[in-house]
């Protein structure tokens, strides 16, 4: 992405990013333990950490705002994950930070306890369904939409369209269920309308074996009018002279789009499944909390529930913490193989080597 | 399902919770686990229970109250009647002297509904009537447990804290008794005499206050017998045809006859509070103990009629008789009871009024009647007593002298029996900017529709009482069902203590309302709900009938 290209707001092209591409060539050219040393070299070799660091220095102040409240809001907390080796009670001392030097420690209890439940393995086995069912049903959308938004000339008829798609993201879940449940439930107008004519019995938001696909639809219908705008954004940078240099060549409408539009989304479709495939254990958690009654946690119960009824509801803050680091370490593996996937693609993914 | 009056009454109150202001006092019945404390003292264990002449020392002396006398007394467990109309401009005032002193002190409470801005003129009005300066810390009711749980793990407690049983769950049960004061030196015996409101709460209320061997909670008193209430649209019946099923398989029947898809009508909503009552069904949480005619200790789920009350609501579900957004638990049940989609819903006694007030103008049509709760057979029922107390305001530990009056105060003023000018200015707030006197009778303005909800009303409540100036038939009918279900009313073993369970315990039943959701809606085995009972006699249900025998062996029984 230009964020990692090297070119800095003033337009101005830094020494290393110069340097880059002659790195690169060496890396598709020399094997890859010669390419690397030489794009090591090339990068701090000449330009040392020190220089860097004032050339960069006003870059690296405005970032520091977000790295504090990163640090304050996302690291420091990690470190309250050691309750998932305790039996933490928050209420032992006089606050539940204190409380955690006075909870007796049990090893890996928790963990043994969260294998040998078989609520928390139908919880797996749901999420990884879902995440499954999402990213084929799901993921492709958003692109199909932007490209359908793209070749919509008419600025007024495209800004209705794009407004349209936009609005349901806006809702809450609570108001997405309520929507679904006067369509698609048992006295909704579906139902009462096929009772009109003979049919009885429809009723899609009971039933626990569609479920997964219910929710995947309202996922659809929710976000992925939202999900177009990063598509478009990357079509937007797409340049007309490609296009028409393309037509003149007598590339049809559907060679341009395979030549020149999805090409030029394909770095930035490869970044986001990379995300997507991290962030794989978290398939939502309002939408799943709220229809859990009338489908069953047998149909219903993903990781994030899962965790939210042991810790919040049942006050088991370290099994709950036990379990949220599973998940958790389990997203940085799936990060790290969705990102060198990536890589043998060709593609940036989130990180560079 | 959590069936019969006492925790079943947990989940309606959380929404419907002091909907009007009238019934603040008895609308709530139990909460769920009861807590408490065994004999020890401060520094003794957490759990257990205090009752018999152990309790007695803790208690604050009670004097009843003179003020209005109800015309329909309290009987068989019941709320008390007042159907007659109060004399508004004849109020007593129950607190002779402001017992405030102004010194400002903060309050966290559950509030349903948006909550007032700090210094509107409820707040300010009743401060000035109280002598108190207080800070309100209103905190979502529906999400309340969350918040609690957070702030007892702070180290910036308010000062004082209202706490709903049914949110005593996990660790936090045993965190009461670590956080928050012995209220004795203040309220034990006679020294209660200076706070009259507060001595005119029954013993029995203030025997559930007892956590941790010792008085922390001011409760709010509730009515023992059933407040779940199976309503039934009267007009409708009448217009039908229909005549009030009195037992289970003619309930069933009934249903299926009443549902018509294409009418858009279907017979009843979610009917599993109420099968806990049909079936007889103990209470869940420590109410669910019981020593039976065999001499055996049981938990509610090991009783036969767990299982039958169960089967029975399925059948409703199965036979498709239960309203699907009811199937599916979305949106609320009340409005489609008022809309004539459902002829049949469960919910507290205070719907009745509710519902009646709500339609009144719009829809004159509309009667809501409670059914008289029937045995399975068609017999009497066999009922379970609801705890006489099940909510409470609480002090925290290491708060000032002056903090702790004034807190009582607000409490006291907040207790004040029917007929005062400070139980008016609590439920109604001030004449002329909160309501106006019309024919005799209070009417809410929008102002106070908007500020007078229910914050000073959670601090405490005299002992249980219904009344309605607009509606006094409603009060009547009320009461008049609750002393007729009284009747039926048994105790547990456990019944008049307030138990906290040791925490290892605390999630061991915690599963069970999710299954009974689950299994009632067909989404689960009747076998995997065996499965979960001999799972929960083996991972620790046995040992925890040993503790309660102990306790119970050492407290004597409730019944």
């Amino acid at each position: 992405m230009s964020l990692t290209a090297g070119s800095r707001p003033d337009g101005t092209r830094s020494v290393a990013a110069v340097e880059e591409p002659t790195a690169a060539v060496g890396a598709a050219t020399a094997t890859g333990r010669v390419a690397r040393r030489t794009r090591k070299a090339a990068r701090e070799g000449k330009v040392p950490w020190r220089v860097r660091l004032r050339r960069d220095r006003t870059l690296i102040l405005m970032t520091l705002p977000v790295i504090l409240l990163l640090v304050l809001f996302n690291y420091v907390p990690l470190l309250g994950n050691v309750v998932a080796f305790q039996d933490y009670d928050p209420y032992v001392s006089s606050n539940g930070i204190t409380a955690i030097f006075h909870s007796p420690w049990v090893g890996v209890e928790q963990f043994s306890r969260m294998v040998d439940d078989p609520l928390f393995w139908s919880a797996v086995k749901n999420t990884i369904l879902l995440f499954s069912l999402q990213l084929v049903l799901f993921f492709p959308i958003p692109i199909a939409l932007a490209l359908l938004i793209n070749s919509v000339i008419r600025p007024r008829v495209r800004a209705v369209a794009q407004a349209i798609m936009y609005l349901p993201h806006f809702f809450s879940w609570v108001l997405v269920v309520t929507v679904f449940q006067q369509i698609f439930g048992g006295a909704g107008i579906i139902a009462q309308t096929l009772e009109k004519h003979g049919w009885t019995g429809f009723d899609l938001m009971t039933n626990s074996d569609l479920f997964k696909y219910l929710v995947t639809a309202q996922a659809v219908w929710k976000d992925a009018g939202w999900g177009i705008i990063v598509f478009l954004a990357a079509l937007a940078a797409v340049s007309t002279d490609l296009y028409e240099a393309a037509a003149m060549d007598g590339a049809g409408r559907w060679r341009r789009m395979w030549h020149v539009t999805l090409p030029a989304l394909r770095p930035v479709i490869a970044l986001l499944l990379v995300l997507r495939v991290g962030d794989a254990l978290s398939v939502g958690f309002e939408q799943f909390l709220l229809q859990r009654d009338a489908v069953g946690v047998g149909a219903s119960e993903v990781l994030d529930t899962y965790v939210w009824n042991m810790g919040i509801q049942n006050g088991d803050f370290s099994y709950a913490a036990a379990v949220g680091l599973v998940k958790g370490a389990i997203g940085v593996c799936l990060v790290l193989a969705a990102n060198k996937f990536a890589h043998l693609l060709g593609e940036q993914g989130v990180y560079k080597k | 399902m959590t069936p019969n009056a006492s925790s079943a009454s947990s989940a309606p109150s959380r929404r419907s919770f002091l909907a009007s202001t009238a019934v603040v006092t008895a609308a709530v019945a139990g909460g769920m686990p009861l807590l408490s404390a065994c004999g020890g003292s401060d520094s003794g264990s957490r759990d257990g229970a205090t009752s018999g002449k152990a309790a007695e020392k803790l208690l604050p002396t009670y004097v009843a109250s003179t003020v209005a006398q109800p015309d329909i007394p309290s009987k068989n467990g019941s709320s008390a009647g007042y159907t007659g109309k109060v004399d508004l401009g004849a109020l007593v005032a129950s607190v002779p002297d402001k017992l405030g002193t102004g010194a400002p002190f903060k309050i966290m409470s559950p509030f349903w509904g948006t909550p007032p801005k700090a210094g509107c003129a409820y707040y300010a009005g009743l401060d000035a009537a109280a002598g108190t300066k207080i800070t309100w810390q209103n905190q979502d009711g529906n999400t309340y447990g969350q918040k609690l749980g957070a702030v007892l793990a702070s180290s910036s407690i308010p000062d004082m804290v209202v706490v709903p049983g049914w949110e005593l769950v996990g660790k936090i049960a045993n965190a009461v008794t670590a956080k928050f004061m012995d209220l004795g030196p203040y309220l034990a015996g006679d020294k209660v005499k200076k706070y009259p409101n507060l001595a005119a709460i029954p013993s029995d209320a203030w025997r559930m206050g007892i956590f941790g061997g010792a008085l922390r909670g001011i409760p709010m008193p509730s009515a023992p017998a059933s407040s779940i209430v199976p309503y039934y649209r009267k007009d409708i019946f009448d217009k039908k045809g229909y005549e009030v099923p009195k037992s289970a398989a003619e309930f069933l029947s009934w249903a299926k006859e009443a549902t018509s898809a294409k009418a858009k009508v279907w017979a009843c909503g979610d009917m599993s509070w109420s099968s806990g009552g049909i079936f007889g069904v103990r209470p869940s949480g420590s109410l669910g103990w019981n020593i039976g005619d065999d001499g055996k200790l049981t938990y509610r789920i090991e009783d036969p009629a767990y299982l039958e009350a169960l089967e029975w609501t399925r059948k409703l579900f199965d036979a498709g008789v239960v309203h699907p957004d009811d199937k599916a638990r979305s949106g609320d049940a009340g409005q489609r009871f008022t809309a004539g989609q459902i002829l049949v819903f469960n919910t507290d006694t205070s719907a009745w009024y509710g519902k009646t007030a709500e339609q009144a103008q719009s829809n004159p049509e509309f009667i809501i009647e409670g059914m008289d709760i029937f045995g399975a057979d068609g017999g009497d029922p066999k009922l379970w007593a609801a705890q006489p107390a099940g909510i409470w305001s609480m002090i925290r530990k290491g708060a000032s002298k002056a903090t702790i009056e004034n807190a009582l105060a607000a409490a006291d003023f907040a207790a004040a029996p029917y007929g005062t000018k400070e139980r008016m200015l609590v439920d109604y707030g001030i004449e002329g900017t909160h309501y106006t006197v019309k024919d005799g009778v209070p009417v809410k303005s929008d102002l106070g529709n908007s500020e007078v909800l229910n914050a000073w009303g959670m601090l405490s409540a005299p002992a249980p009482y219904y009344a309605h100036p607009d509606f006094p038939d409603i009060a009547r009918k009320q009461a008049e069902w609750q002393q007729r279900m009284g009747a039926f009313m048994k105790k547990t073993s456990t019944y008049g203590m307030n138990i906290v369970e040791p925490t290892r315990y605390a999630n061991l039943s915690s599963q069970f309302e999710q299954l009974e959701l689950d299994y009632v809606r067909g989404n689960r085995k009747l076998s995997e709900v065996q499965a979960a009972i001999s799972t929960w006699k083996s991972s620790g249900g046995d040992k925890l009938r040993d503790w309660y025998k102990q306790l119970i062996d050492q407290n004597g029984s409730g019944n």
